[in-house]
């Protein structure tokens, strides 16, 4: 909590009477709190109706975090009116409230929320049951899906989420992270009897996403909107694995880790029919980025995928570069090339190695990001390595300092023979 | 010019008896054609969502419907219509599996994988089914995407202004709306409708409901001489927040907390319930809790803050913060620690035990008028017992929606035409503020409303008071014939602030009116120049109208012994 104590705050909310039309502007307020620390967003905005403005529109109903209403744009951040304290917004400073993004305004902060209800609809929100019983399933709390479902239930379809989300404006088609949650909770509920309709129904959407976090970050019930799309991409891939006859559709494996050819070749399977080659290969593409998660964060596809490959595969040293070409107090970039068998085939494998000499010391970095594997390049003005793909950022020691990623850069073991550095891969 | 729309059945209200009702006439007769208009957005208005603790239904075969039926009973002090509270308890089991086998709703289990029920107050058995500490959300989540299932039309932040009927006025032909969007009305017309909007009484200064409710369903089934019960009957739960200044006062701190043993200590320190109700001390009932905790205040024993205050922190911190997670959150924005210190709460004006007269159908005094949830009366008596409320709405969501079905599949699947000209009178009467720039403001006088009632007509009655809130009510209804509001047609909450306080100013007549007539103490209806229950002279209800004149007549009948016999109840010990 900020002070305890209360003052004088301007504040400017968005206006718009559709009535008088237009691009609609801010009007300001200034307000006397006594107790910021009690006084919540929505009872700013109550007070500057009754006291100040009595054609100030906005929506709320339950007023404690239930319902979902008063969503809106608070100093640049989605939130709850009721669930945000003016004692959230550092001291003195200005608070504007607009309304939500990527929705039409009906009238200030009010907006029709039927865009975010349409595309809800479409990702068949609704429980469907398997068989007809009249007993409640018997299913234990610790039981893996109910572990998996957690509170996502728990949305309240407030639009927060779809607000922040970029890609929302951006796809037209994009579900967006609500909808895409509640499918996840009933793609995991063994009760439900509609996983093909709706694994069909949404799948394609989550590729939208491109896992900046925002929903994740601006959920008022600590939901994340980004989880749930990972979790349908995952759940696609261990579908895809076991039905065996969508596999039958494989095509000659890429360069890359047998899960990713299997995701290749089932949505080949699945959707070449209804879809155009651009948008099938581009896909593909990030089903491959969701294949890494899914490998990263080692759940069980991950470690079936994983586990026999990397028994089979020897290590193996490889030469970088001679030690004296490598200058010190920077970083450079070595191309590596080796081959590793993969399997049946024997793999041609092109890597960057990011070599960071300072002083005695030498730090060999894995090239790619520990969130989801794009290419990581070192940014010498910034003295940070940077991920295009996220805006993940490393310090010098490969340390996290900013995005998505989850874990320090990843490192190679290295030696230096007769001024030889050698890598090693596997 | 006015827009008209027409349906087989209108619904107006969407929440937990709204939406429970249209699954269940839609599943009897899905030829219907059925219109939903809620005042809110799609599912997210009305009190279900905000249900916090939970559902009370029999389970196991440890417990049983007569039990339950008993505390239901005894809960509400004998006045319970029987047939309604046996219905209730009764299918309140098939509708809680419904509700997971057809609907969806996952209810928090027990380690073994079957549904966990939990311990409230004023139960002989833990049976409210709960989902964490927000059950509300999951009820109304589920239900909400049911109805969008099945394509229902959803007229949304459309509120009900006016029931319409026919020229005689004995039979209900629809309503008149609001479109609170674009500020026109519509006239929707139905062979049956269903008020199912919730009571909400936010007529007062603490109350639990979200501040969006007014009471319209009452106000309206009142207005359109519908006859009512029980109106004297209105709750005030025993821990409503208190946070100064803000709109969140009044909200709930759930009944859970009590349940799991939480004490409540008065401004000095002491844990006062022992002195009330020795026996169970905090798990007595919340017309005990709330009475309790009123005389403690009156008696300058009040906590700094204004109340009293729920102290659950032996409990543990990590057993509260595990078991009621949604109230830590609630507390700690306001700077309390529920898992760690004590928090201030004070009653809070809660729910309508009375309401409109029904029978196990909904079907209410009015042809072709159905009625379920909070704005009917009967199944609780003299006071509801937590869980009972979500589970009412529920129960008789779902006994009138199937009711409906079959009403509508008969003859009667016709519209009757509205009395001429009553559409144009109500309007002219409606738009009449539209057209005052100046005159009396509806926000202050909301809140002259508001005070008025938790002064005189509170947790605590007494006369001249009663009498003087009627006469007092009267100078404010003047005053809204004369309410102006600024502002256009679009989304205008000064205009449907002056929409609410109609509502709230027939609460209140009828509330009061009622409230004169029941001279002892039974109940929430606590008289302190009667302070005593009298069963020699309470076993009644009080049955009210809107007379020709515009001012409620009431009629007692002593109260029917259906089932239970009056010793039974008393000897009946939990």
């Amino acid at each position: 909590m900020a002070q305890t104590s209360g003052g004088v705050r301007n504040i400017k909310v968005f206006r718009y009477d559709p009535q008088q039309g237009g691009e609609g502007h801010f009007d300001s307020y200034v307000l006397n709190i006594q107790d910021e620390t009690t006084t919540t967003i929505l009872d700013v905005l109550l007070r500057i109706q009754r006291e100040q403005d009595p054609t100030l529109s906005f929506r709320f109903a339950c007023r404690v975090n239930m319902c979902g209403s008063c969503g809106m744009v608070i100093n640049g951040k989605e939130g709850l009116a009721c669930k945000t304290n003016v004692s959230h917004i550092p001291q003195g400073k200005e608070v504007t409230i607009r309304p939500l993004n990527h929705f039409p305004v009906i009238k200030d902060l009010v907006v029709d929320m039927e865009p975010f209800f349409k595309k809800y609809e479409e990702a068949l929100p609704f429980y469907e049951p398997r068989e007809e019983t009249t007993e409640p399933a018997v299913i234990r709390p610790g039981s893996r899906e109910r572990q998996d479902i957690g509170m996502a239930t728990d949305c309240i379809a407030c639009g927060c989420c779809v607000s922040s989300c970029t890609m929302c404006h951006y796809h037209e088609g994009y579900a967006g992270p609500a909808a895409l949650n509640r499918a996840f909770t009933l793609l995991a509920d063994s009760r439900d009897g509609l996983f093909e309709e709706r694994l069909d129904r949404v799948l394609a959407s989550c590729y939208n996403c491109r896992t900046e976090f925002n929903c994740t970050e601006v959920c008022p019930k600590r939901i994340s909107g980004t989880r749930a799309i990972k979790y349908i991409q995952r759940l696609a891939l261990k579908h895809i694995k076991a039905k065996p006859e969508t596999i039958e559709a494989e095509q000659p494996a890429v360069a890359q880790p047998s899960c990713a050819s299997e995701m290749a070749g089932s949505m080949a399977g699945n959707m070449a029919g209804n879809m155009d080659r651009r948008t099938f290969i581009s896909q593909v593409g990030v089903g491959l980025l969701g294949t890494c998660l899914a490998l990263g964060v080692g759940g069980v596809v991950g470690a079936a995928f994983v586990g026999p490959t990397r028994a089979r595969t020897p290590r193996l040293w490889v030469p970088a570069a001679s030690l004296s070409s490598i200058p010190v107090g920077d970083v450079t970039t070595i191309k590596i090339n080796y081959e590793t068998k993969n399997g049946l085939y024997t793999q041609q494998v092109a890597e960057r190695v990011l070599v960071s000499r300072t002083g005695d010391e030498i730090i060999c970095f894995k090239a790619s990001c520990t969130h989801l594997g794009c290419m990581v390049k070192w940014d010498g003005n910034a003295g940070r390595f940077r991920c295009a793909c996220h805006g993940g950022a490393f310090d010098r020691n490969g340390k996290v300092i900013a995005g998505p990623p989850p874990k320090p850069l990843d490192r190679y073991p290295f030696r230096v023979d007769s001024d030889h550095l050698l890598v090693e891969v596997g | 010019m006015v827009s008209k729309v027409k349906a087989d059945l209108l619904i107006i209200g969407m929440g937990a008896a709204a939406q429970m009702a249209a699954l269940y006439a839609h599943e009897i007769n899905p030829e219907l054609d059925i219109l939903i208009v809620t005042k809110a957005l799609k599912g997210k208005g009305g009190c279900s969502r905000m249900v916090q603790g939970g559902f009370n239904v029999v389970l196991t075969p440890r417990d049983s419907h007569e039990k339950h039926l008993m505390d239901t009973l005894k809960g509400g002090q004998y006045i319970n219509d029987q047939y309604l509270a046996r219905t209730l308890v009764e299918q309140a089991t098939p509708t809680i599996k419904e509700m997971e086998t057809k609907f969806g709703c996952f209810f928090d289990r027990n380690p073994d994988g079957t549904i966990h029920q939990k311990a409230f107050a004023g139960q002989s058995f833990d049976r409210t089914v709960h989902k964490a500490d927000l059950t509300g959300i999951e009820i109304i989540s589920r239900l909400t995407e049911q109805v969008m299932k099945r394509g229902f039309p959803v007229l949304q932040e459309c509120r009900a202004v006016e029931l319409l009927l026919d020229g005689p006025g004995e039979i209900v032909t629809g309503a008149l709306l609001l479109d609170m969007r674009r500020g026109e009305f519509i006239v929707a017309e139905a062979a049956a409708t269903l008020v199912a909007t919730g009571g909400g009484p936010t007529h007062y200064r603490f109350h639990a409901p979200g501040p969006e409710k007014s009471v319209d369903g009452i106000a309206m089934l009142y207005r359109a001489g519908v006859i009512m019960k029980d109106m004297e009957m209105l709750q005030f739960h025993p821990t409503g927040l208190i946070v100064p200044g803000s709109v969140v006062a009044g909200a709930l701190l759930e009944e859970g907390l009590r349940g799991a043993g939480a004490h409540l200590f008065n401004g000095s320190g002491e844990r006062y319930m022992l002195n009330y109700a020795p026996e169970v001390g905090e798990r007595a009932t919340r017309d005990v809790v709330s009475r309790s905790s009123y005389l403690e205040m009156m008696a300058g024993r009040a906590c700094p803050e204004g109340g009293v205050q729920i102290d659950a922190s032996h409990l543990g911190a990590g057993f509260v913060l595990k078991t009621f997670p949604g109230m830590a959150e609630r507390c700690r924005q306001f700077n309390y620690d529920l898992a760690r210190g004590r928090v201030p709460v004070s009653p809070t004006a809660h729910f309508f035990m009375g309401g409109a007269v029904i029978d196990t159908g909904g079907r209410s005094t009015l042809e072709k008028l159905f009625v379920a949830g909070e704005d009917a009366g009967g199944v609780h008596g003299a006071n509801r017992l937590g869980g009972n409320g979500i589970c009412d709405s529920c129960v008789y969501g779902r006994q009138a929606g199937k009711a409906l079905g079959k009403y509508l599949s008969g003859g009667n699947r016709s519209i009757k035409e509205t009395r001429r000209g009553q559409v144009e009178e109500f309007m002219a009467r409606l738009e009449a503020p539209l057209q005052r720039s100046r005159g009396a403001n509806p926000f202050e006088l909301r809140k002259a409303i508001q005070e008025l009632n938790w002064n005189k007509v509170g947790v605590a009655r007494k006369e001249p008071e009663l009498s003087g809130a009627l006469s007092e009510i009267e100078d404010i209804a003047e005053a809204v014939e004369t309410a102006g509001v600024t502002g256009g047609a679009v989304y205008n909450m000064m205009y449907n602030t002056y929409l609410d306080i109609r509502s709230m100013i027939d609460a209140t007549r009828i509330v009061a009116f009622s409230a004169r007539l029941r001279e002892e103490t039974r109940g929430a209806h606590f008289r302190q120049d009667f302070p005593e229950q009298r069963d020699d002279y309470g076993l009644f209800n009080i049955f009210l109208k809107r007379s020709d004149d515009g001012r409620p007549v009431a009629e007692k009948k002593p109260v029917v012994f259906k089932y239970k016999s009056l010793e039974e109840c008393r000897k009946y010990k939990k």
